[in-house]
């Protein structure tokens, strides 16, 4: 441990870090372009100048180890009149197109313009014409204009893809990054770049001119997509008051999170946010009835067509099909309505099928908490079509991933011959049609409540977004459903959040209860 | 009789306001016609709407759009209007240019002007001096909240 002071406060920091780094550990922000704490230090925009007692010149703080005894002063005059310099020579061949400019509002150049610039502009020279919209691959576009060859794309390519597609070429203020050859940047992390583009020089095509990032709101969440759990920030619009918007959520952007996915996350679930609008289910719908019904009605139909079942000892005609996109707290309830209350009901899991993953986040199991399921004691069972076509009386499904293994046909057969059948998901779908009642239900972004990833790694969340209409989350229906039963009503009376739910599931089953 | 003698009253001290006021804007009109300056100014009566109101040139009236050279609209969807508007009466969708040099151009440019308070922020606001509210359009009472909700094509005019 070294002692330093930094603007008149004294730190003792690690010995051999940075200066930016013993910064920021004690919340001194320090302005930088270039920097990254994924990549190793580079010092090419010159924006984190500061100065250090007995140095004659300014130094880069974040390329520069701490010494003990360092004096080092971050807001001093000469540093603020070096930053000012620095900045001038980055914007002198700005564009400033910032009304077009989608990173407008998060532009860093924006900000540190506002605090350390504001001068008048001495060049009376014409600006450099760049190529303003190169086509870097499938998500990516490039303004060469507004680059200020921080090379924290070329870095990230290199070190943390390893496909090494881009480069800076030429020399002076002909400088540019670019594409070796015909390459495309078409990798699954490709939209970490325009993330880590401190200014708008690669913006993201899929969110090319929607909005402007000052009208989003930012909510923390998981990402569904796969059973990585990368913490996730969802850009959504509140919308206005008398407009309506054609969608809720523009953006999903990289949450750091060491433990899981550091700094990045895939284009999968960066760019696979539509099912968050798309499809919804919003409405309960009864097929023979016209008129509207109401969750507690739902409920209580739900519940008494089971009773019927559990009075004539025949709950081994009761089908439940869950799937692993549900919460802990979720399966836990299932689990003990399903399982503990309701002895010998067929459980069947229905969700989304592998595909082929890679090495970095992205795992080939495309569902949040399989292994949340497996703690819990499901064994995980895929559908079978003998007990849904002639052992069933009363089917609940969960969500609408059965049609992907299973055809329409099929399952239409199946479902005929059941007298009561139920489906709670997020998405309208085909199954819709064949069966008695759609309960919209939320997704991960709506609710709250906690998921394992794939290396038992227990996250819990809050709900980003409210949810859809008239949908409520899985966990307040099966509570509901558990107090309806009236098997064990005291046991379900307590739950009123996720948090009670997952303190009662960590006594029972110890896994969760670390 | 008494209900009546009141009724008198109350015409007689209507009739004193009323030569009240013509004998205080004579007085003022005549001063005036003098060339004598004074603080207050006699009143006119003005004959709208049979006879129009000349608008000071600043007014804030309906708004338009401005047009580039070639007719297509200098907007470029930035959204400071829709940001900076209080009523937030102004929805604008944008579109992909083909011209390197303008990019982005409004799809959709909406002013709902049952909602706009004529503070003339977006005016203000806007980098691109593209809307402005000169048109000197004062008389916009329309028989259905719809026919306010002016659309890209009205607002180009």
């Amino acid at each position: 441990m070294v002692k330093i002071r930094i603007d008149d406060r004294e730190l003792e920091v690690q010995e051999g870090i940075t200066i930016f780094n013993a910064a920021s550990e004690a919340g001194i922000p320090i302005p930088h372009f270039c920097y990254h704490p994924a990549f190793v230090p580079e010092g090419t925009c010159r924006m984190c100048l500061v100065e250090i007692e007995g140095v004659p010149k300014l130094e880069l703080a974040c390329s520069t180890v701490v010494r003990d005894g360092m004096i080092v002063s971050t807001q001093s005059d000469r540093v603020r009149d070096g930053r000012k310099g620095v900045l001038e020579f980055l914007l002198a061949e700005h564009p400033l197109d910032c009304p077009i400019c989608d990173q407008a509002g998060d532009c860093k150049l924006q900000d540190y313009y506002e605090d350390y610039g504001l001068y008048e502009s001495q060049f009376s020279e014409v600006k450099d014409k760049h190529d303003k919209k190169v086509d870097l691959g499938k998500h990516l576009i490039h303004d060469q204009e507004r680059c200020v060859l921080c090379r924290r794309c070329v870095r990230f390519l290199c070190e943390v893809t390893g496909t090494e597609d881009l480069g800076v070429f030429e020399r002076g203020s002909h400088t540019e990054v670019n594409l070796y050859l015909d390459n495309q940047v078409d990798n699954n992390y490709s939209g970490n770049l325009a993330q880590i583009c401190p200014v708008g020089a690669i913006t993201d095509k899929d969110f090319r001119f929607q909005t402007r990032s000052w009208f989003l709101e930012e909510a923390e969440s998981i990402c569904p997509l796969c059973s990585r759990g990368c913490s996730i920030q969802i850009g959504y619009h509140p919308g206005f008051s008398r407009f309506s918007l054609p969608k809720r959520v523009y953006r999903i952007r990289a949450k750091t999170n060491e433990t899981v996915n550091g700094y990045w996350i895939c284009d999968l679930g960066r760019y696979g946010y539509r099912y968050l609008d798309e499809n919804r289910a919003t409405n309960l719908k009864a097929r023979d009835s016209q008129s509207r019904i109401q969750w507690d009605a739902a409920v209580t139909l739900l519940s008494e067509k089971i009773k019927r079942l559990y009075y004539m000892k025949r709950t081994s005609r009761i089908t439940v099909i869950l799937n692993s996109a549900l919460t802990n707290e979720e399966l836990y309830l299932a689990g003990k309505i399903f399982q503990k209350d309701l002895t010998d009901v067929n459980i069947f899991f229905a969700d989304a099928a592998p595909e082929s993953g890679d090495d970095v986040l992205l795992t080939s199991e495309r569902t949040p908490n399989r292994r949340g399921a497996l703690e819990l004691g499901f064994d995980l069972k895929p559908v079978d079509m003998d007990i849904l076509s002639s052992q069933t009386d009363l089917v609940i499904i969960f969500g609408t991933h059965i049609l992907e293994t299973h055809s329409l046909s099929d399952l239409s057969n199946a479902m005929e011959n059941i007298p009561a059948k139920f489906v709670l998901a997020p998405h309208t779908s085909d199954l819709d049609p064949m069966v008695d009642m759609v309960l919209p239900s939320t997704h991960i972004a709506e609710k709250a409540g906690s998921l394992t990833n794939i290396d038992g790694l227990v996250q819990s969340f809050q709900s980003a977004l409210h949810p859809l209409g008239e949908s409520q989350a899985e966990w307040q229906v099966l509570v509901d459903l558990g107090k309806e039963l009236a098997i064990n009503f005291k046991f379900y009376g307590q739950f009123s959040n996720p948090k009670n739910i997952n303190r009662e599931m960590g006594k029972e089953v110890p896994f969760f209860g670390k | 009789m008494l209900k009546h003698l009141g009724f008198f009253i109350e015409i007689v001290k209507g009739s004193i306001i009323t030569i009240r006021h013509f004998v205080v804007n004579m007085f003022y009109h005549i001063l005036n016609l003098f060339g004598i300056k004074t603080k207050r100014r006699g009143a006119v009566t003005r004959q709208y709407p049979e006879a129009p109101i000349q608008l000071a040139s600043r007014h804030r009236s309906l708004h338009r759009l401005l047009q580039r050279d070639d007719g297509k609209p200098r907007c470029v969807v930035c959204m400071l209007c829709a940001t900076v508007c209080p009523s937030e009466c102004i929805y604008i969708e944008a579109a992909e240019e083909s011209d390197p040099e303008i990019q982005k151009v409004p799809s959709t440019f909406i002013i709902d002007l049952s909602r706009c308070c004529f503070c003339g922020f977006c005016v203000e606001a806007c980098p691109e001096d593209a809307i402005r509210m000169d048109t000197g359009e004062v008389e916009l009472a329309r028989y259905g909240r719809g026919d306010l909700v002016y659309n890209l094509e009205k607002l180009l005019g």
